[in-house]
């Protein structure tokens, strides 16, 4: 059974049966929004089930598409938090990718603009590194950029897109090393994206970031993870209590071969490897629980099949 | 872009020249002050790096008057101003209390100022300068330029005076010879330096 992620957006009347349904063909549901009549559902779920969902979906004028970034987050590496850089370009994107389902941070290097100045340091990496791809925003000028990249780049492990203002061919050439995946004439600019063209743009980089994350996605099945994210996510809601008292709007974050469990380290960390899974396995035995960088979240890494001999 | 007679950006990326020409577009239009400019030439230069902007502003000559912005009603041993803008409100009770003192000057509301036994006669308030645009518009412009600059380029230095406008960034200190620089861009304007 392999479980895809999907977005569903309907009504509120009678949504409980999609809830319903999902849970019962086995799929998982990460995150609800309620927005005024309206509700949207990130969820996984079986991939030969989603025309059934679409079916039943149907009378109450709900519709179910696949969406490549639920279960995953996302940073998006602005160059500064300051209005040189905010709220447009990356801002904008972050909103976007948001609409169709990722979970976007915005992280900024305190000493990110300039040229020769500018520098990213072990915490932010650290920051970067606990994501499932970085999305860097660049400014403008390929002088600044090809001079800059290697210092932002350094130690960074996860797949990384740029986007910048130069043509994606420049891009291509002056960026080494190479990142993933390019997308040019998005550098820094003081307006907002509405226009047919911008928001292609928007498009474009949505359409780079899946086709990245397809990738790994492929390779993390080539050795199964113990147990699935979004499966853990749902033990941890029903056996650590504590989870529903967060205010977080994300208590449990998905990402594609982890969650982030937005509860105090020290506190909450024995409690997760104690937690019984099933068959006497117990979560520590599968999963590394670390300290995130992230204030002091918890961040659970999912072991591979190869390494536990086991899969829930 | 009618108001402004000249108007260039010159940066050896043609890519990056063409995106920071919209962008000092945008930020001048956002912030009103477009229509400041008679001419105005950007240059960057992102290898050096330097950021040199230089204007030539139109002519703002016009003081702010109490008259301007504030009827005056007089009435037996009082006046009563009602205030249309509340832009320059402030500075006007600012002055009111230095010149006439606080017990003669009262705000009953926010659009209305009461001045209470003032030997001045109405025309006379209606002359006092509250405020000075072009004051603060040297700053607006700092300001501004600081957006449309590069936000790595810290180092600044900003010259205003006799309606010429000059500002100059970069990352490192700037060089002596920065002023040859700036009156190279005054000369492509057409002005002398």
């Amino acid at each position: 059974m392999t479980l895809v992620p999907v977005t569903y957006k309907g009504g509120i009347h009678q949504h409980d049966i999609i809830i319903g349904l999902i849970e019962d063909l086995g799929g998982y549901i990460i995150q609800k929004h309620l927005i005024a009549q309206e509700v949207v559902l990130q969820a996984f779920v079986p991939r030969e089930d989603i025309e059934q969902i679409a079916r039943i979906a149907k009378p109450l004028f709900g519709e179910i598409n696949e969406a490549p970034l639920v279960g995953t987050e996302i940073a998006i590496v602005s160059m500064s938090l300051e209005i040189h850089h905010l709220p447009h370009p990356s801002c904008d994107f972050a909103e976007y990718a948001r609409r169709i389902g990722a979970k976007t941070n915005m992280v900024s290097p305190a000493r990110g603009p300039g040229k020769r100045i500018s520098a990213i340091n072990d915490e932010e990496r650290d920051v970067i590194n606990e994501h499932d791809i970085a999305v860097y925003a660049f400014g403008n000028f390929e002088a600044c950029i090809e001079h800059k990249w290697p210092a932002m780049r350094r130690g960074i492990e996860v797949p990384v897109i740029v986007m910048g203002g130069p043509e994606e061919e420049t891009l291509r050439r002056i960026i080494s090393p190479p990142a993933d995946d390019y997308v040019g004439n998005v550098g820094r600019f003081m307006r907002r994206t509405k226009e047919a063209e911008e928001i292609g743009k928007l498009d474009e980089i949505v359409a780079k970031v899946a086709r990245v994350l397809e990738k790994r996605r492929g390779e993390i099945a080539k050795d199964p993870l113990s147990v699935s994210p979004a499966r853990l996510m749902e033990i941890i809601m029903e056996q650590v209590p504590a989870i529903h008292d967060v205010t977080s709007p994300t208590p449990l974050t998905v990402q594609m071969a982890g969650l982030r469990v937005k509860l105090p380290y020290d506190t909450f960390a024995p409690v997760l490897r104690d937690l019984g899974i099933e068959s006497g396995v117990r979560l520590g035995d599968i999963v590394d629980v670390l300290p995130s960088r992230m204030r002091d979240y918890i961040l659970v890494r999912i072991r591979p099949f190869s390494e536990t001999n086991t899969v829930i | 872009m009618q108001s402004i007679e000249y108007f260039q950006v010159e940066c050896p990326e043609p890519t990056g020249g063409e995106y920071y020409r919209q962008i000092t577009n945008d930020v001048l239009l956002d912030h009103n002050l477009l229509k400041v400019f008679h001419k105005l030439h950007v240059f960057i230069d992102p290898k050096i790096p330097i950021f040199v902007a230089t204007g030539i502003l139109n002519k703002i000559t016009t003081l702010v008057r109490v008259g301007d912005f504030a009827n005056i009603n007089p009435q037996e041993g009082k006046m009563t101003l009602v205030i249309a803008n509340e832009t320059y409100l402030a500075p006007m009770l600012k002055i009111f209390w230095e010149r006439f003192g606080s017990d003669h000057v009262e705000q009953p509301d926010r659009f209305t100022v009461i001045l209470y036994d003032v030997k001045e006669s109405p025309q006379e308030i209606e002359e006092i300068v509250v405020g000075d645009p072009s004051i603060s518009l040297g700053k607006d412009l700092i300001y501004v330029f600081r957006l449309i600059a590069p936000e790595g380029f810290r180092v600044r230095q900003e010259i205003h005076n006799n309606g010429r406008f000059t500002f100059v960034a970069g990352e490192d200190t700037l060089p002596d010879d920065i002023g040859d620089l700036v009156g190279e861009k005054f000369a492509l304007m057409g002005e002398t330096p």
